[in-house]
C-alpha cells in the first residue's frame, strides 16, 4: 500500500480530466439558459434587484451578466466577453454569449466521444479565420462621400440596434438623436463628449438633443435667484476655486492678545475672498461655473453685479463645458488680466431653463469642440435607466460604423451566410476536423434559431425556410420578425457594422477554445474566512 | 420549473455553483413573472382607484412617527405608502412623473396603467405574446392620442376674462376636499398665475408663487397676497407693528461683531483689555445701525439672529426689524422689494434697499401668533397664497389641492388646448381606438381593443365612486356619443342632470390627458416585456 502524500492544502478542491471540461460547460450553458430570451426585437427584459435592494431591468446581455453576480470561475469567462464586446463595439453583448454558449454545445458531443480538445480547438481556430474572412468578404460597402447616404446608413444601423430595447416603438425617433449627436461631434468621436441627463418625468418622446452642454441647477444659496438667467456671448470662468467666507486652514489658530487685531483678522479674511470676487468681477466674467462651493457671500456679490454663478458642478460636466466653449480650468485668480484672455470660455447662449421638475443650465453653440448633450425623458427612473444603456448601445453602433463602413445584414442573415460557407467547407476535409467544422457551422444558427423562438415562431420551419434560401445563394435572408416569415434583411434595412460582427466571432470562438483548453481547477479554500471568524470571535468576547 | 439556468449538475450528481448565494436567491420565470407583475400593479391601481373623481373617497396615511396625511391625490398616497414590490414601485413613480410634469391626474395615470395591465392578463391567457400586447397598445395610444387633439378645443386665454381658466381649476379641485370653497380656491390659483405669468415665453416661475399655510381660521379665510409672506414677527415686542413705504436692508449678514472663520483664540489677561473689547462690540454695534440708517432703510430683514442688545439699539434708532428668516424667503422679499441681498455692512447702499409699499404683521384670532406681510412691493410679481383651515390635515390637503390647480392653470398658458373630462375624453378615444383595431389584420387587434376597454376604467370608476351602476352609466354614455356623435358626454358624478361635460364645465388640460395615456402605456410596456425576476434572497445575519 502506498502511503498518501498530500500535495495540496486541506480542503482544496480539484477536480480533473473529461468529467471537468464537462462540467464547466454546462456551467456556460446555464449561464447563457439566463440572457436567451434576451435576444431580437420579441425579446424579454429582465428584472433583478442587487442586495441593496436596487432594482434593474435591462435587456443588455452585458449588464444583465454582471448582476447576476457569477462565481463559477469557467462561466466567468462569459461574462468577460460580454464586458470585452460591451467595450469594444457596444452592442452584441448578447448573441456573443449566446455563440459561445452554442459552439461549446456542439462541442460537447465530441469529448464525451472522447475527442481531445487541442482537435476541437484547432478546428475551431480555423473556422473562426474562414468566418471572419467571409464576413468581410461579403460585407457590403457603402460610400461615405454622400454625407445624405451615410446618414441613412447609420441611422439604420442605430435603428437595428433599438429595435430590440425597450425604446423599440420609437426607434425613429431616437435613432436620428443618437446619429445627430453623433455627427456633432469631431473626428475622434469621444464617447464622453455626449453627455446623458435623466429626468423622470414627460414620455419619451420629449427626450431632446441639445447641441451643446447642459446640466442640471446646482445647489443654489439665497441670491441665486436674483441672478439673470440668460446670457448671449457670455465669458464663462471655470474654477476649481472655493468661494466661500471660511478658514484658510483647518487646524489653525490665532492667538490674539488685543482686540485692535481683532478687526484686522477679520477684514483679512474678507479681503481673502473679496479679492478673489473682484478680480472675477473686473475681468468681465458673466458666467462663474466652480467645481468647489460658491458660498452665500459670492452669490450675493454675484447676483448684485449681474453675474451668473453655479457651485458644486459635477467634475465631467465642468470637463465638457471646457471642452465645448474653451478656455481652462482655473486653480488661481491670479493673471486673469486681459493678454491671456484664453482663460475664458464663451459660447453663443446661456440658458437657465425648466424641465420637468428640474431647471437646467443649458450652454448652447459653443466654438470649440463639438459636444451634446441628450436629456432623457421618461416615467420611471429604472425606465430612463434602460432608455440611457439602449441608446449608449446604439452610440457605440453609430460611432463604429462612422470608422468603418462596412455593413451586413441582420436578424440572422449574416449567421445563417456564414453557416452555409462553413457547411460547404466543411465537406472538403477529410479528417476529425471535418466534423468540428460543421457542428462550428451549426452553432451559428442558434441567433436565427433564437429570434424565432424568442418570437414564439416555429424556428424549425423558418431555420429551413432559410437554409434553402442560402443554398440558392441568397445571402441576406434572415428572419422576418414582423410577418413570421423570412425575408431580404438587406432590403428591410436590418444592418448591422461588419466590425460588431466579426468581433463577436472571435470573441465567442476565443472563449470557447479558452473554456476547452482547461482540464483542471484547482479551488483554494476561502483563507480568508478562518481567521475573519476568528476575529469575530475575539470582537464578541 | 422555476430555477431553470440557475442550477447546474455534473454528472456525478454535484450541483455546480455558478451564481453568489444561488440557493437563497429568488427568480420567477415567464409566464409567472407576468403574472405576479400584473396583480402587483393591479394591487396598487386598485387602492387609488377609489379616489377617482368628485365623489372620490379620501386615505388617511399614518407615518412611523405618527404623522397623519389624509389626502385624495394619487402621487401623495403612493409615495407615502412604501410600495415595497418592484412593479409596484414602478407605478409610484408613473405618477410622481406625472406629478413632475402636469401635476395632475396623478390617480387617473395610475389607474389607466393598472386597467391596461388587467387587460394584458386576458390577452396573456389567450397566448398573445407579452411584445405584441405591448405593441398593440403603443398602437392604440397613437390612435387614442390623434384622437385627443382632434376633438381638443382651442380655449380663449384672456388676461381680461379669467372665467375659463377658474372654471378649469375648479375641474381639478372638483375632487378635492376642499371643494366647499371650490370657486374662491379657483380664483385665487388663476390670480396668483396671472400675477406672475410670463406671456410672451408662455412659462410661469414657480419659484414666484409661495404657499403658506396656518391652522386656523376657516377655508374661506384663505386669501391672495400679492407680496410675500413670512412666519415672523418683529424682533422686539415694542417695535412698531406697521411700517408703511418702507425701504428695506435685506442682510445676510450677523447683526454681531464679525467673528473670523479661522480657529481663533483672545486671550484677555487684565481688566482694560476687557474693556476694550466691550468697546470694540458696542461701537460694532453703533457702526451697524449708522451704515443702516445712513443708507436710508426704515426695515431691517436679517437672516441670522442678533442678540438683545443688537435689538434694543434698534429699537432705540427706531429701526423695526425681523432677525432668522429663512434662505428661500430673503430671495423672495429681494425679488419682490427689488432689493438687493447685502451680505456686508459695509456694502450697504441706498440703491441696493428694496422697496415695499406696506409691511405689517397679521394677527390671528385669540392666539398669539403673528405672520409679516410685505405687500404692495416694487415689482408685484411675487404673491403668497395663504391658506387657512380647521387643522393641520386640511390645511396640508388645501395646499396640495391648490398645487394641482396652479399646475392645471400654467398648463393651461403653456397650452390652451382642453378635452372634457368627467371621463369624456376616454369614453370618445375608447370608441375611436375600437373602431381602429377592426382594421388591424394582425393579432395586435386584440391588444388594441384591449386598450380601449382599459380605457373605459376611468369612467367606470368615476360612476362606481358617485354611487351609480357602472357598467349601465357607462354603457348609456357610449352609446348616447356614438348616436350624437359629441365628445363632450361623460359621467354626471355631481347628479346634475346633464351628461354634457360642456354644459357642466368639467375640463381638463390637453397635455394632461395626453401625459397620462403615454406614460402609462410606455410604462406598462416596461412591465410587459420583463420575463425574468430575480431576487436577492433573505439576508442571511
Amino acid at each position: 500500500m502506498q502511503p498518501m502524500i498530500i500535495i495540496l492544502k486541506d480542503g482544496t478542491d480539484s477536480s480533473q480530466g473529461k468529467s471537468q471540461v464537462l462540467s464547466n460547460i454546462s456551467a456556460c450553458q446555464a449561464v447563457t439558459e439566463a440572457i436567451r430570451t434576451t435576444l431580437g426585437p420579441r425579446g424579454m427584459d429582465k428584472l433583478i434587484v442587487d442586495g441593496r435592494g436596487k432594482a434593474t431591468i435591462s435587456n443588455d446581455g452585458a449588464t444583465i451578466l454582471k448582476l447576476l453576480e457569477i462565481i463559477h470561475p469557467a462561466a466567468r469567462t462569459l461574462v468577460d466577453i460580454a464586458k470585452s464586446q460591451d467595450a469594444e463595439v457596444g452592442d452584441g453583448t448578447t448573441s456573443v454569449v449566446l455563440l459561445t454558449g452554442e459552439i461549446l454545445k456542439n462541442a460537447r458531443t465530441f469529448i464525451e466521444d472522447g475527442m481531445h480538445p487541442t482537435i476541437i480547438i484547432r478546428a475551431i481556430r480555423k473556422a473562426t479565420a474562414l468566418a471572419t474572412k467571409k464576413v468581410k468578404e461579403i460585407a457590403v460597402h457603402i460610400k461615405m462621400d454622400n454625407i445624405k447616404e451615410q446618414r441613412a446608413l447609420l441611422e439604420k444601423c442605430a435603428r437595428t440596434t433599438l429595435s430590440s430595447k425597450l425604446i423599440a416603438r420609437q426607434r425613429d425617433f431616437f435613432s436620428k438623436m443618437v446619429v445627430d449627436s453623433v455627427l456633432m461631434l469631431d473626428e475622434l468621436l469621444p464617447l464622453n463628449m455626449i453627455g446623458m441627463k435623466k429626468v423622470t418625468g414627460g414620455s419619451l418622446e420629449e427626450s431632446r438633443l441639445v447641441a451643446g452642454v447642459a446640466f442640471k441647477k446646482t445647489f443654489s444659496y439665497a441670491g441665486f435667484e436674483m441672478q439673470q438667467k440668460k446670457y448671449l456671448k457670455p465669458k464663462i470662468a471655470l474654477l476649481n476655486i472655493e468661494l466661500e467666507l471660511k478658514a484658510e486652514r483647518d487646524n489653525a489658530e490665532i492667538r490674539l492678545d488685543n482686540v485692535a487685531e481683532y478687526q484686522k483678522i477679520v477684514d483679512a479674511e474678507w479681503s481673502i475672498l473679496y479679492n478673489k470676487l473682484e478680480k472675477l468681477h473686473a475681468s468681465g466674467v458673466n458666467v462663474v461655473l466652480s467645481k468647489l462651493p460658491i458660498g452665500d457671500v459670492a452669490t450675493q456679490y454675484f447676483a448684485d453685479r449681474d453675474m451668473f454663478c453655479a457651485g458644486r458642478v459635477q467634475e465631467d460636466d465642468l470637463r465638457r463645458t471646457q471642452k465645448a466653449c474653451g478656455g481652462a480650468i482655473i486653480t488661481t485668480i491670479e493673471n486673469l488680466d486681459d493678454k491671456v484672455q484664453q482663460v475664458f470660455g464663451t459660447c453663443e447662449l446661456f440658458e437657465e431653463t425648466q424641465i420637468g421638475s428640474e431647471r437646467y443650465n443649458f450652454f448652447t453653440g459653443c466654438p470649440k469642440a463639438k459636444t451634446a448633450t441628450m436629456i432623457l425623458r421618461g416615467g420611471a427612473d429604472q425606465f430612463i435607466d434602460e432608455v440611457e444603456r439602449s441608446l449608449h448601445d446604439a452610440i457605440m453602433i453609430v460611432r463604429r460604423a462612422v470608422k468603418n463602413d462596412s455593413i451586413v445584414a441582420g436578424g440572422g442573415a449574416i449567421e445563417m451566410a456564414l453557416s452555409r460557407t462553413l457547411r460547404d467547407f466543411s465537406r472538403t476535409i477529410p479528417g476529425k476536423e471535418q466534423l468540428i467544422i460543421a457542428a462550428y457551422a451549426k452553432a451559428f444558427e442558434v441567433i436565427p434559431r433564437q429570434l424565432c423562438e424568442n418570437a414564439g415562431f416555429d424556428a424549425t420551419n423558418i431555420l429551413n425556410k432559410l437554409r434553402q434560401k442560402h443554398a440558392e445563394n441568397n445571402i441576406w435572408f434572415g428572419v422576418d420578425i414582423m410577418n413570421e416569415d423570412v425575408t431580404d434583411n438587406f432590403i428591410a434595412a436590418v444592418w448591422e457594422p461588419a466590425v460588431v460582427k466579426i468581433n463577436a466571432i472571435t470573441a465567442a470562438s476565443e472563449a470557447a477554445c479558452l473554456i476547452l483548453s482547461v482540464d483542471e481547477t484547482i479551488k483554494v479554500p476561502k483563507s480568508s474566512a478562518e481567521p475573519s471568524n476568528a476575529a469575530k470571535a475575539m470582537n464578541m468576547v | 420549473m422555476p430555477s431553470v439556468g440557475t442550477l447546474a449538475f455534473d454528472e456525478f450528481g454535484r450541483p455546480v455553483l455558478i451564481l453568489r448565494g444561488q440557493e437563497s436567491k429568488k427568480r420567477l420565470f415567464g409566464i409567472e413573472a407576468h403574472k405576479s407583475h400584473i396583480l402587483a400593479g393591479k394591487a396598487v391601481a386598485d387602492t387609488l382607484k377609489t379616489s377617482l373623481g368628485p365623489r372620490g373617497m379620501d386615505k388617511c396615511m399614518v407615518s412611523p412617527d405618527g404623522d397623519i396625511t389624509i389626502t385624495n391625490d394619487g402621487a401623495t398616497i403612493l409615495s407615502m405608502m412604501h410600495v415595497e414590490n418592484e412593479i409596484g414601485k414602478l407605478l409610484v413613480q408613473l405618477s410622481k412623473s406625472q406629478d413632475d410634469e402636469i401635476g395632475d391626474g396623478t390617480t387617473g395615470v395610475v389607474v389607466l396603467a393598472g386597467a391596461l395591465l388587467e387587460q394584458a392578463e386576458a390577452l396573456l391567457d389567450k397566448g398573445i405574446h407579452p411584445i405584441r400586447i405591448a405593441d398593440g397598445y403603443e398602437l392604440a395610444a397613437k390612435v387614442a392620442l390623434d384622437h385627443l387633439d382632434k376633438i381638443a378645443e382651442s380655449y380663449p386665454l384672456d388676461l381680461k376674462n379669467l372665467d375659463p381658466l377658474v372654471n378649469t381649476a375648479m375641474t381639478t379641485l372638483g375632487s378635492k376636499i376642499i371643494n366647499r370653497c371650490q370657486r374662491q380656491m379657483a380664483e385665487i390659483a388663476v390670480n396668483a398665475i396671472m400675477n406672475v405669468v410670463d406671456m410672451e415665453r408662455r412659462d410661469v416661475n414657480f419659484e414666484l408663487i409661495k404657499v403658506q399655510g396656518k391652522v386656523g381660521g376657516r377655508l374661506e379665510d384663505t386669501m391672495l397676497v400679492k407680496g410675500v409672506v413670512v412666519d415672523k414677527t418683529f424682533a422686539h415686542p415694542q417695535m412698531p407693528k406697521e411700517v408703511r413705504n418702507a425701504k428695506i436692508a435685506i442682510l445676510t449678514c450677523p447683526f454681531e461683531p464679525p467673528k473670523p472663520k479661522t480657529k481663533h483664540k483672545l486671550d484677555i489677561t487684565n481688566v482694560e483689555d476687557y474693556k476694550k473689547l466691550r468697546e470694540y462690540e458696542k461701537e460694532k454695534f453703533t457702526e451697524m445701525i449708522k451704515s443702516i440708517k445712513d443708507a436710508g432703510a426704515n426695515l431691517v430683514i436679517c437672516q441670522w439672529g442678533f442678540d438683545d442688545e443688537a435689538n434694543h439699539l434698534l429699537l432705540s434708532q427706531e429701526l423695526p426689524a425681523v432677525r432668522w428668516v429663512g434662505g428661500p424667503e430673503i430671495e423672495l422679499i429681494a425679488i419682490a422689494t427689488g432689493g438687493r441681498i447685502v451680505p456686508r455692512f459695509q456694502e450697504l447702499t441706498a440703491d441696493k434697499l428694496g422697496f415695499a409699499g406696506h409691511v405689517y404683521e397679521l394677527d390671528f384670532g385669540t392666539t398669539s401668533e403673528h405672520m409679516l406681510c410685505i405687500e404692495q412691493c416694487k415689482k408685484s410679481n411675487t404673491c403668497t397664497i395663504f391658506v387657512r383651515g380647521g387643522n393641520k390635515m386640511v390645511v396640508e390637503e388645501a395646499k396640495r389641492a391648490l398645487h394641482d390647480a396652479l399646475c392645471v392653470v400654467r398648463n393651461l398658458v403653456r397650452d390652451n388646448r382642453i378635452v372634457y373630462g368627467g371621463g369624456a375624453c376616454e369614453i370618445s378615444c375608447a370608441i375611436e381606438v375600437a373602431k381602429e383595431a377592426n382594421k388591424i389584420a394582425t393579432i395586435e387587434q386584440y391588444a388594441i381593443r384591449a386598450f380601449a376597454d382599459a380605457l373605459e376604467s376611468v369612467p367606470l370608476a368615476l360612476a362606481e365612486n358617485s354611487g351609480y351602476s357602472p357598467i349601465k352609466t357607462v354603457a348609456d354614455v357610449k352609446s348616447a356619443q356614438i348616436a350624437q356623435n359629441n365628445p363632450s358626454l361623460g359621467i354626471d358624478c355631481l347628479n346634475t342632470g346633464t351628461n354634457d361635460m360642456k354644459s357642466q364645465l368639467v375640463i381638463e388640460t390637453l397635455i394632461g390627458k395626453r401625459q397620462q395615456i403615454s406614460l402609462a402605456t410606455q410604462l406598462v410596456r416596461m412591465i410587459l416585456k420583463i420575463d425574468d425576476i430575480r431576487l436577492p434572497g433573505e439576508s442571511e445575519e
